[in-house]
């Protein structure tokens, strides 16, 4: 029985959970584990009273005072920390308990890190990066040689990143400072929980155990229709022609979530929703990751008191913190999986046996059969799984010289130490040892008159000597990887967020653009930030974003593949009804495939000769299988090709007659040769290049700074596909090259997934239709801007192409 | 591909230079030498090898063209001295009948006495060869009649083909009485210009061919 707990729990009036019981018992025991429990029940104090209570314990058993750190709580969210910082100091002040707690991330101050340094708290709320900031400060082990547990709070988020990675290697050292160090993790739902405690706590941990919160909750999910169909677009990723039907609910609603998928659809619609409705403003807000720390954190305060309405946001809103005013959820697009879907609908709702209710709203006609998808899904469980890194070799260098800037590493210890995580159980001795000669000496060969110097061996310890090398590393420490950042400021001073240099960089003074909700006019770019004053005009440009990109989970087109089939037995159900129109049209135009059937529509346009291919398995898998079915066609004759894909299908783009047939159509889908022809089709497209992009960002050889705090690194820039291509044409085995080949398998191509479809589809009958105009299915592919491009003809014939354009021309 | 610029023929060759004919001139930009052991002294493991194809195609280049003089427009060596200096120094050394000079760019950065204890001469601002001004970055205010070369740029453009097809590759570019080199380095990136109203001579492996 926990009776600090148990006390304040009567103090408030609230009685615990089962689960809340069961955790504290649990630690009182000594056990380390893994919380599964959804957001607004009362994790955070099922595992901050099991620890407090350890603390007293020792307290009054030992006659030395218990000095020191002794919990470590990790979160991934700055906003986050703050949360539980706060929840934890009202128990500790509520309790008068002699436990202090700390908050380290970002945004903490020197002063205060340096105080927290010399008289560690009790508890130390902080970031992944933070802690690896902390192992590259001299005297790590002095600091945490009292620590006994460490907390990972949304250990699913954390798992499927490199962050992950970063939590791994952090424990590892921590680990080995103190073997009986207790680590706790809390996750919400996903497919694979017991693989997610196995990677945090370790393989065959002694005493390990997993506790699931068995808290119903009921969900409600209702997709919003336009009028009619034949007014809706066929492609599309903004959804605006709805906007009108969000306003009753907003109005019906205490408070209401927006979310969008990217951070320009969250500018544009928060625009377009005060001006359809300019009674609004002052009710309605923005929030999404660029912007400053100062207007998020009144965004948030304010979703807290109930004075918003309204927020539209993106994924900064996803996790943890709770807003107990809201009580409605609206989907914008695609969430693209079941478990995200449901995590945003999880922020409806926290009372104990409320309802969470989320509507979803699709940007295009064919995406309305998501929201069917989506409800059969929820019913069946279909919950993904967070697939973890491994053999991220970039995190594993940038943590070498983590360690080598602080006290030094010997080199037999460390291995000992990374092999004992998941993410290195399989590294061998040879591939650490290239680590660390590309630390030491910069490559495997020792070249004459060589310069490089970044890590040195001194008496064993390899460590960082140059105070230059040490600063740039503590400066790049992290796994987010980012495009340069600008700072954008008012004239006076006060910063609003941060954009892309690039998108900056072809603004002049005078031109105007949205940002924060608000229109803004260039003034001038100095010292690395856009300087800018509020602009009266009407119109300007909207930022758009790199990244998030997010393919459709297995699991949801699974069910779009179900409910597509349910669309040819015409079973009633209020989306596919009203789809059905689409539907028949598509069929009329060219055919409705069956659940068994493949269907393969050749066009031809002005652009020249498309084929589409429409086998629902993820807009990932289909790039894979776009290069793969482009490779093969390259067998027959020399083709080069523009690859468009989205969830549904993909489409080849030629400037030559392509021949596929039912005959070769079978061939291109077979299974013989398959590995071959994967490795073939990755080395002729950009897969892997973008995969380097983060790796070279996260191994140090792309030297990104913070956003407002860049150091300038004067003649230090390259980009990373330069690193690509002089590593491709002369290093080709470097570790680094070979990871983002790797990457790109696990990843992109999600080579286990592409592979059942590829045996899926085999088994298929191929229907292939010439369509005289775009179908409903095409469209959306056809209208995608985002294309890759693979070619097998040499350049010379490509460039001779373009001469002959140019002589006739 | 030849052209004439001010009264002055041009070659513009797909090396990613110019030689003019008439005074048995070869000028090149943007070489950016001792870029991967400048990188490589700051712990950034950029492979040492891929300094040395610029050497090899420099030397080719003044096989086949025999100039009298080679003029650097700017941007010869990466920053601040390193081992990769001898390197330099050695191919100057090779090449005796040529005359090398440096028109000074951002990036260079030594000490002029430093090359010109090498033989190679250094020129601070700007060269003039009859109507034209040779400088690293473009000038800002030009005399009437004149025309300027520069580098800097590293100008590029997208070529467009059918069925949606594009290539990147190096130009030179004209525009308001300014030509812009290509550079030569191949450790340097592209930066893509906008074509309206400009000169674009794309750069194949082979051939240079005006858009």
């Amino acid at each position: 029985m926990n009776k600090l707990a148990e006390d304040w729990f009567e103090f408030k009036g609230w009685k615990p959970y089962p689960f809340q019981r069961n955790t504290w018992k649990a630690i009182d025991k000594g056990f380390s584990g893994l919380l599964n429990a959804p957001t607004g029940c009362g994790k955070t104090y099922a595992v901050w009273f099991g620890i407090i209570q350890d603390y007293m314990k020792r307290r009054l058993s030992s006659k030395k005072k218990a000095a020191g750190l002794h919990c470590l709580w990790i979160t991934p969210l700055r906003a986050l920390s703050k949360e539980i910082f706060n929840a934890a100091t009202v128990v500790s002040e509520d309790l008068e308990l002699p436990y202090r707690i700390g908050l380290r991330t970002g945004d903490t101050s020197a002063s205060e890190r340096a105080g927290q340094k010399k008289n560690a708290p009790q508890a130390l709320i902080t970031t992944p990066e933070s802690i690896h900031i902390l192992l590259a400060g001299k005297g790590y082990a002095d600091f945490f040689k009292n620590l006994e547990f460490v907390v990972v709070d949304e250990w699913h988020e954390l798992m499927g990143s490199k962050r992950g990675v970063l939590v791994e290697l952090a424990l590892s050292v921590l680990k080995y400072l103190n073997p009986q160090l207790k680590i706790w993790g809390i996750s919400a739902t996903i497919g694979n929980l017991d693989e997610a405690e196995e990677i945090l706590l370790g393989t065959q941990h002694p005493k390990a155990t997993l506790i699931r919160a068995s808290v119903p909750k009921k969900i409600l999910i209702e997709t919003i229709l336009p009028d009619t169909l034949d007014k809706f677009p066929w492609a599309g990723h903004l959804g605006i022609k709805l906007a009108d039907k969000i306003l009753p609910i907003i109005e019906q609603s205490q408070s209401t979530l927006i979310f969008t998928n990217t951070r320009s659809q969250a500018e544009i619609w928060y625009q377009h929703l005060l001006h359809i409705q300019p009674d609004l403003a002052g009710v309605i807000a923005l929030h999404h990751g660029s912007l400053g720390e100062e207007l998020r954190q009144w965004v948030e305060q304010a979703l807290h008191d109930g004075i918003l309405k309204a927020v539209v946001c993106t994924s900064s809103l996803d996790l943890g913190v709770d807003f107990r005013p809201v009580d409605t959820v609206i989907q914008i697009g695609s969430a693209k999986g079941v478990a995200r879907f449901l995590q945003r609908a999880g922020r409806s709702g926290h009372y104990p046996g409320a309802t969470s209710k989320i509507y979803f709203l699709p940007t295009h006609s064919l995406e309305i059969l998501e929201g069917t998808a989506l409800r059969y899904a929820a019913f069946n469980d279909m919950i993904e799984s967070r697939i973890p890194y491994i053999r991220s070799f970039d995190v594993l260098i940038q943590f070498m010289v983590t360690l080598a800037v602080s006290d030094g590493f010997n080199a037999d210890i460390l291995f000992e130490q990374v092999q004992t995580t998941h993410c290195f159980a399989s590294i061998t001795r040879d591939e650490f040892n290239e680590c660390l000669l590309l630390i030491t000496q910069g490559g495997k060969m020792l070249e004459a008159y060589d310069e490089f110097h970044k890590v040195v061996l001194e008496n064993g310890l390899y460590k960082v000597i140059s105070k230059k090398v040490a600063m740039r590393h503590r400066l790049s420490i992290g796994a987010i990887v980012s495009d340069a950042m600008m700072q954008v400021k008012y004239l006076g001073g006060k910063y609003l967020g941060s954009i892309e240099e690039w998108f900056i960089s072809r603004l002049k003074p005078d031109d105007n653009f949205w940002f924060a909700g608000r229109n803004l006019e260039l003034v001038m770019v100095k010292d690395m930030a856009a300087i800018v004053r509020n602009s009266k005009k009407k119109k300007g440009i909207v930022p758009s974003w790199m990244g998030g990109r997010l393919p459709l989970s297995s699991y949801l087109t699974d069910a779009i593949r179900h409910k597509l089939n349910e669309a040819r037995e015409q079973v009633p159900d209020r989306e596919m009804t009203f789809l059905q129109p689409l539907f028949e049209e598509q069929s009329r135009r060219s055919y409705l495939p069956e659940e068994n059937e493949l269907l393969i529509e050749k066009i031809e346009t002005k652009e020249g000769f498309h084929v589409f291919m429409y086998p629902f398995e993820g807009k990932f898998v289909h790039e894979g299988m776009a290069a793969i079915i482009a490779y093969r066609l390259g067998r027959i004759q020399p083709f080069s090709f523009s690859i468009a894909m989205n969830d549904y299908g993909f489409e080849l783009l030629s400037d030559q007659e392509i021949p596929v047939d039912e005959v070769i159509a079978q061939q291109l889908f077979s299974l013989e040769n398959l590995s071959e022809d994967i490795a073939g089709s990755i080395n002729t497209t950009e897969m892997a290049r973008r995969k380097f992009r983060d790796i070279a960002g996260i191994a140090g050889l792309v030297f990104q700074g913070y956003p407002g705090k860049q150091v300038k690194a004067k003649h230090l820039q390259a980009n990373s596909g330069l690193f690509f291509n002089v590593f491709r044409d002369y290093e080709k085995d470097n570790l680094l090259l070979r990871q983002a080949y790797e990457e790109v398998y696990d990843f992109q191509l999600e080579i286990v997934r592409m592979r059942r479809a590829f045996e899926r589809i085999s088994g298929h009958k191929i229907v292939i239709r010439h369509p005289k105009q775009l179908t409903p299915f095409a469209f959306p592919i056809f209208a995608e801007v985002f294309r890759e491009k693979f070619s097998n003809e040499s350049l010379e014939d490509r460039m001779n192409k373009i001469k002959a354009q140019l002589t006739k021309g | 591909m030849q052209i004439s610029l001010a009264g002055t023929t041009i070659e513009l060759l797909p090396q990613r230079a110019i030689f003019l004919p008439e005074t048995a001139v070869l000028i090149l930009g943007d070489l950016h030498l001792g870029k991967a052991m400048h990188f490589r002294k700051a712990g950034i493991f950029m492979p040492p090898q891929s300094a040395y194809k610029d050497y090899e195609t420099l030397h080719l280049l003044i096989q086949k063209h025999q100039p009298q003089h080679v003029y650097f427009l700017g941007d010869l060596f990466h920053s601040h001295h390193n081992s990769e200096w001898n390197q330099l120094t050695a191919f100057i050394g090779e090449h005796p009948q040529t005359m090398f000079t440096l028109i000074k760019g951002n990036h260079d950065i030594l000490k002029a006495e430093l090359y010109r204890q090498h033989n190679i001469n250094v020129i601070e601002k700007a060269l003039i060869i009859d109507n034209l001004i040779f400088s690293h970055e473009p000038l800002k205010t030009l005399p009437e009649g004149m025309i300027n070369v520069a580098g800097h740029i590293h100008p590029g453009c997208v070529i467009r083909s059918g069925g949606r097809q594009s290539l990147r590759l190096p130009c030179f570019y004209f525009k308001d009485n300014l030509l812009l080199l290509p550079a030569f380095g191949h450790l340097t990136g592209l930066q893509i210009l906008d074509r309206s109203d400009a000169e674009v001579f794309v750069v194949f492996p082979d051939k240079v061919m005006v858009l």
